[in-house]
């Protein structure tokens, strides 16, 4: 079946003073129907700005070169302001990182759901407000709060909200930019579990932008790993998770402290992200990667599949499985 | 919860810290203050050497707690020793001394250096105030930015905080807190900021620094799965009050508090297989000016019976080294 959301080489370009910086560079990943992708990486790695190319909100310093980003075949890219208004919480909707972002302080929580209804949706001022307290429900607050404003709200609540804002027209695509992280973890696991709920009832297309790889195993259905830029890893959860075939999500899963395995040793990558202003030639990880051979700088590896449904963009990929035993040793990864 | 061989480096006692909030017209027509009890009663203890975490999620006390100690605030009730002295009660030069031996590592790493700086005069400033003489700075800077592994071949002293990564200046950071060579580190959420790939590496340097420095950490942070990695002992605070104490791995793998198991499930996993089902609380954490009678779980606790709403539990040995504050326990 055709994905809803189809990216394909998107590249976006920030303007600086020290010059071009590519954060997004032909990048390509699908969105199937009623899935939760995760988006992956670090700060700076690109996944942020690609949300943000999808929804038609990059900064003015941002120019998006490449593409088309498919949305039910139609490109995102060569829409008119006009069209895009038209998609946006109608088709696709926003949940940005910190509530303060999506509500507006001085007006009652109810009264800006009403309004999206309203505005964007056409809707009467009665059935909007019915309707508000059906999605309030939707997301566990007490109808009776609609009347309150956001500062009355504690932060799982606001979250709680633009949840409900962003699906109020019932939208086909959400895209969510780290939607529980500033949450503590008790709360950020219930408002997972009411995305959750509601995208597979309503069957909604997610795509969540975390920098947490548990986050990614708990919620979602599909993976995409970003690294300077790059995609680099593609695939089902359980299947990228449990089998990485690229170096940097191996580094990952070595770094990232949980609360089962056993409590040794934290293998951190050495070195950090490269500068996109001067990006390095070859493969991006290549300086970081225990593993790059000479060719790995010579030359960029394709974002390549293994036949099935998971693809990486590394040079060595076909020998994942002895990679992934010398990365889980900590000497491995140590300069 | 005494440390094994019964020395202590820092005891807090019934330690309490109450913020006036501010007033309805309500309030103020009867007469009421009202007040948030933001720490009420915490007692622990640390010893030399020891590394204990606070966890808890925000407005739990955890940060207030660790100011207290520092004497960054002070308390409305309650002692803090340092290696048995009261620090209210010491002097300017007592003070200085405490300052030395108690240092803080910031969670925000592009707030916690003077931006005007160069990264060799934020590390001087602390030997400047502690009258280090001069003829020694050099090499205690060096030594330093050894210890925190950013070598000084690669040029680091002379640039400004602006040109290095997070993951550098959390290393310039804590490199500056054990410059003193302190007996005694705060770390509040000290890699949160940071990206996941190089937080690791921060973590192995604080580790470092207790085996070669003897350095005492207590880290305040809400993720209990870093917590596993560097701390001996873990206590978990819950509306100002400690619920549960004890050896990390007992207090993550068997919590006996309500609030801890609640904690502890709720963190995901980084598997695909992993429980999904609804968590063991309700609710949303009560307002802190008005905690419920009794215990203050109780609300949001799935096993609470009626003594629960009518006698505060008091934290108690449990088995197996933990500590917990629940009738049930």
């Amino acid at each position: 079946m055709e994905p809803l959301l189809d990216i394909r080489d998107l590249t976006v370009s920030y303007r600086t003073p020290q010059g071009p910086v590519r954060a997004v560079d032909a990048a390509s990943f699908a969105v199937p129907r009623g899935e939760v992708v995760g988006l992956v990486g670090e700060s700076g790695c690109g996944k942020t700005t690609v949300a943000r190319a999808v929804m038609g909100v990059v900064p003015r310093s941002a120019e998006i070169l490449g593409g088309p980003v498919l949305f039910e075949g139609r490109d995102l890219i060569r829409l008119s302001e006009r069209e895009r208004r038209a998609l946006r919480w109608r088709e696709m909707a926003f949940i940005p990182q910190t509530a303060m972002s999506a509500l507006d302080p001085v007006y009652r929580v109810g009264r800006q759901i009403e309004e999206v209804l309203v505005e964007r949706g056409g809707r009467s001022r009665t059935v909007a407000r019915a309707r508000a307290a059906e999605l309030f429900g939707l997301v566990g607050i007490d109808a009776r709060r609609l009347d309150d404003y956001p500062h009355q709200f504690s932060g799982g609540m606001k979250q709680r909200a633009s949840i409900a804002i962003a699906l109020a027209l019932e939208p086909k695509l959400v895209l969510a930019d780290e939607p529980v992280t500033a949450l503590d973890v008790i709360v950020q696991r219930q408002v997972l579990d009411v995305l959750k709920a509601l995208q597979a009832r309503m069957h909604l297309s997610v795509v969540l932008v975390t920098h947490d790889i548990s986050v990614v195993a708990y919620a979602c259905d599909r993976v995409v790993v970003m690294y300077a830029g790059r995609v680099v890893e593609t695939g089902r959860v359980a299947e990228v998770l449990e089998r990485p075939r690229h170096p940097y999500t191996m580094g990952l899963t070595n770094a990232f402290p949980d609360l089962e395995s056993a409590a040794g040793e934290l293998v951190p990558i050495e070195g950090s992200p490269p500068s996109l202003l001067d990006p390095p030639r070859g493969c991006r990880f290549a300086p970081r990667c225990p593993f790059a051979q000479p060719r790995c700088t010579a030359s960029e590896p394709p974002l390549l599949t293994d036949g099935e449904d998971h693809a990486a963009a590394c040079w060595r990929a076909e020998e994942a499985p002895a990679l992934r035993i010398q990365a889980a040793e900590a000497a491995t990864w140590r300069r | 919860m005494a440390p094994l061989d019964g020395t202590v480096l820092v005891e807090a006692s019934n330690l309490a810290r109450h913020f006036a909030v501010p007033r309805s017209l309500a309030d103020a027509l009867a007469g009421r203050r009202p007040m948030v009890r933001a720490v009420d009663g915490v007692s622990l203890r640390l010893a030399p050497r020891e590394t204990a975490a606070i966890v808890g999620e925000s407005g739990c006390g955890k940060t207030t707690t660790a100011r207290l100690l520092l004497r960054l605030l002070e308390p409305s009730a309650g002692s803090i020793t340092f290696r048995g002295q009261d620090i209210a009660q010491l002097d300017r030069e007592g003070m200085r001394g405490f300052r030395r031996q108690a240092q803080l590592v910031f969670q925000n790493p592009f707030d916690a250096l003077n931006p005007r700086l160069t990264i060799r005069d934020s590390l001087v400033e602390p030997l400047r105030n502690m009258r280090i003489p001069r003829a020694e700075w050099d090499d205690r800077v060096a030594l330093a930015m050894r210890r925190v592994r950013l070598g000084a071949a690669e040029g680091y002293l002379p640039r400004f905080p602006h040109e290095l990564s997070g993951g550098q200046l959390q290393r310039v950071v804590l490199a500056r807190a054990l410059i003193l060579e302190p007996s005694f580190l705060v770390a509040d959420e000290p890699v949160s900021m940071l990206d996941v790939s190089v937080r690791a590496g921060i973590l192995n340097l604080m580790r470092e620094a207790r085996e070669t420095l003897g350095v005492a950490a207590l880290y305040i942070s809400h993720d209990l799965a870093l917590v596993r990695y560097v701390c001996d002992r873990t206590l978990v605070m819950y509306l100002g009050r400690i619920v549960e104490e004890g050896p990390t791995e007992e207090v993550v793998r068997h919590p006996r508090h309500p609030y801890t198991r609640a904690l502890v499930r709720a963190v995901p996993l980084p598997r695909v297989d992993q429980p999904r089902d609804p968590l063991p609380i309700k609710g949303n954490v009560p307002d802190a000016r008005t905690p419920p009678s009794g215990c203050r779980f109780r609300d949001r606790c799935p096993v609470a019976v009626p003594r629960c709403a009518e006698e505060d539990p008091p934290l108690r040995p449990v088995g197996d080294g933990v500590l917990a504050a629940c009738h049930l326990a």
